[in-house]
């Protein structure tokens, strides 16, 4: 197996494709954070800067006249409540909160930019199995004495080792970016949980983060392998797979008032929602998503090995 | 003849949707034989050399390698068996050396020596090292040949090899082909448009026509006593041939007609006693796209012959 990886590998590194999608991902990383960087600077010359305590004191009289309000729902109650036992915290134990325009918030923000990492984890998986046929080596790759399945394996586990590198080569980028465009502020995350507010480790947020991100990359990834394997037509798969890419989660957006919606793959890729509350369909949990991934997963996997083992090579 | 088959088919069938595409194949290959594969078009011998290759599943029936079922111990036979279907279908991006290194990989016993060497005896040592998109058909065809010999296969499996060489690479493959086939012992199953090269390369053919096989023989058996005689004038020596008890064929001038070598003497004698004139008598080779017309009622193989 050890020895099929490698021959993916090499064969993945010696197309320029690959070479290209790579040193554009760097590019782009490092190219939008020095135009935003550009941008802001512009911008804020004109205003005139509060120290954060200020800007927190003013917060908070506002969420407490809000809060006195006798008119607000329950659920909006609960989040004004908590925003303002964290804005209280800061006050009384001199906890900055991230500068938006650290080096610190920006890594943290940018793990919204992986859908790049995405993008190209798709066209590599797409073609990796389906080029094999366009091109007739699959002819020479199936008549070695190597079962089928160990040569899909061998396929799968080297688009997911290529989504991990680009997500590595993505956020050593994004930190470069930061150490270029933007200096440190200090300052420090903190949460709200169950009932009090605790204060929760930079790196342990970015790490998290990513790693989220990366369960969404590797459904992008599952879903165009196997859209690969069915068409055998790479042009086809890696079509296909963007074209849902981009409109699945505008369709979830659609239908959000469905019921059935919880059960469509789009509402649960990106599970980075559940830690910055940006989840817009109610009455899902982050097991309950895991669950819908996995068993997704497992459906497009049967598919793929199914096709790839039981039909005929005519190619 | 005595020896066990390394490759048998078995009532072999491919049914695809509802055309029958190999009907009740079955076919032994022995070691040190070369076999050739004819057939007109679309008879089934692409097909048939894949579901050898591994990549088709026989509808019904099956390979058998040293005795092994190809569908059931896939990794065992295969190992024994080196293929080129089609056009060797390389990974153009990659150079000749990273291609075998490649498939060097997915067999257990292959070496860096080992890749060393069969560049050699393909002559490529020279160029091994540039991508496959710079080398000629000629070239893709040596490298095609080289993956295929690299685990020493047992049997090697052929689908139109000297496509795209030219007249001296032509003969070198051949050249090759004897050697590994003698030396080795490797059971070699070739298969060709081209007759006249089957004839050259084979010392057994196997026809197929519409799915099924139609045809083994081997080709010493086709050199049977057959001999071409001119001799002036037609009518006398038509006459006395004859009375002779032999069955005479027109063909250009003379005749061909089938006798056996001892009586050739005799014959000549009797045609110039009588004042025939005799101009040629020969041995007359028939060939094999003449037998192969023949068996397959011809007219399909006429285009096909001369890609």
């Amino acid at each position: 197996m050890l020895n099929l990886i490698r021959n993916e590998w090499m064969k993945l590194w010696h197309k320029k494709a690959t070479w290209i999608m790579t040193i554009i991902l760097v590019i782009m990383l490092i190219g939008i954070a020095g135009i935003m960087k550009w941008a802001t600077s512009n911008m804020q010359q004109a205003e005139e800067t509060h120290s954060w305590e200020e800007n927190l004191a003013e917060n908070q009289a506002m969420l407490k006249a809000e809060l006195s309000n006798p008119n607000i729902g329950k659920a909006e109650k609960e989040s004004l409540e908590e925003e303002l036992a964290l804005t209280e915290y800061r006050l009384d134990n001199n906890r900055a909160p991230l500068d938006p325009n650290s080096r610190e918030s920006y890594v943290v923000n940018s793990h919204s930019m992986l859908s790049m990492v995405t993008l190209f984890v798709v066209i590599a998986a797409a073609s990796i199995v389906a080029t094999e046929f366009s091109q007739g080596t699959i002819k020479m790759l199936l008549s070695r004495p190597v079962k089928r399945w160990k040569i899909l394996t061998s396929k799968y586990l080297t688009s997911i080792l290529f989504a991990l590198f680009l997500i590595v080569v993505a956020i050593v980028s994004t930190i470069i970016a930061g150490y270029l465009f933007y200096d440190s502020s200090g300052g420090s995350l903190l949460e709200y949980k169950a009932g009090s507010v605790v204060e929760i480790s930079y790196w342990g947020r970015v790490l998290t983060l990513y790693g989220l991100q990366f369960v969404g990359v590797l459904i992008y990834t599952t879903f165009a392998f196997m859209m690969g394997s069915v068409f055998r037509s790479s042009s086809l798969a890696i079509g296909l797979s963007i074209f849902l890419l981009f409109m699945g989660p505008n369709v979830v957006f659609f239908l959000s008032r469905f019921e059935f919606t919880k059960y469509i793959l789009f509402t649960h890729t990106d599970l980075t929602g559940y830690i910055t509350g940006n989840m817009f369909i109610q009455g899902i949990s982050m097991p309950f998503s895991i669950a819908v991934l996995a068993v997704y997963v497992l459906i497009f996997l049967v598919i793929s090995y199914w096709s790839f083992i039981r039909r005929d090579v005519t190619a | 003849m005595e020896k066990q088959p390394i490759v048998e088919l078995r009532q072999l069938s491919k049914t695809i949707g509802k055309k029958k595409i190999i009907d009740n194949l079955n076919l032994q290959l022995y070691p040190g034989q070369i076999t050739g594969f004819l057939g007109p078009n679309g008879a089934g011998k692409t097909t048939t050399i894949r579901m050898m290759a591994g990549l088709m599943r026989p509808t019904s029936g099956e390979v058998f390698v040293e005795g092994q079922s190809v569908t059931e111990h896939f990794e065992e036979t295969m190992s024994k068996v080196g293929v080129i279907v089609e056009n060797p279908e390389m990974y153009k991006y990659m150079s000749g050396w990273k291609n075998l290194l490649h498939f060097a990989r997915m067999n257990k016993s292959v070496t860096k020596e080992r890749i060393t060497e069969v560049v050699e005896q393909v002559g490529m040592q020279n160029r091994i090292h540039e991508k496959v998109s710079k080398y000629s058909l000629g070239m893709r065809q040596r490298l095609g040949l080289a993956q295929a010999l690299l685990h020493r296969p047992k049997f090697l499996i052929l689908d139109e090899p000297t496509n795209g060489l030219d007249p001296a690479g032509i003969r070198e493959f051949r050249a090759h082909l004897r050697k590994i086939a003698i030396e080795d012992g490797v059971s070699v199953f070739v298969s060709s448009h081209l007759l006249s090269e089957i004839e050259l390369m084979c010392d057994r053919i196997a026809v197929i026509q519409n799915g099924q096989l139609i045809d083994i023989r081997e080709m010493n058996q086709v050199e049977e006593a057959h001999y071409y005689i001119e001799a002036q004038p037609a009518e006398q020596a038509r006459e006395l041939l004859t009375a002779r008890g032999l069955s005479l064929e027109v063909s250009g001038a003379g005749f061909i007609t089938k006798v056996e070598q001892e009586k050739i003497p005799e014959l000549i004698h009797l045609m110039v006693e009588a004042n025939i004139q005799v101009f040629a008598v020969q041995p007359y080779r028939k060939t094999l796209e003449d037998q192969f017309l023949e068996m397959t009622g011809g007219g399909q193989i006429a285009e096909s012959h001369t890609k």
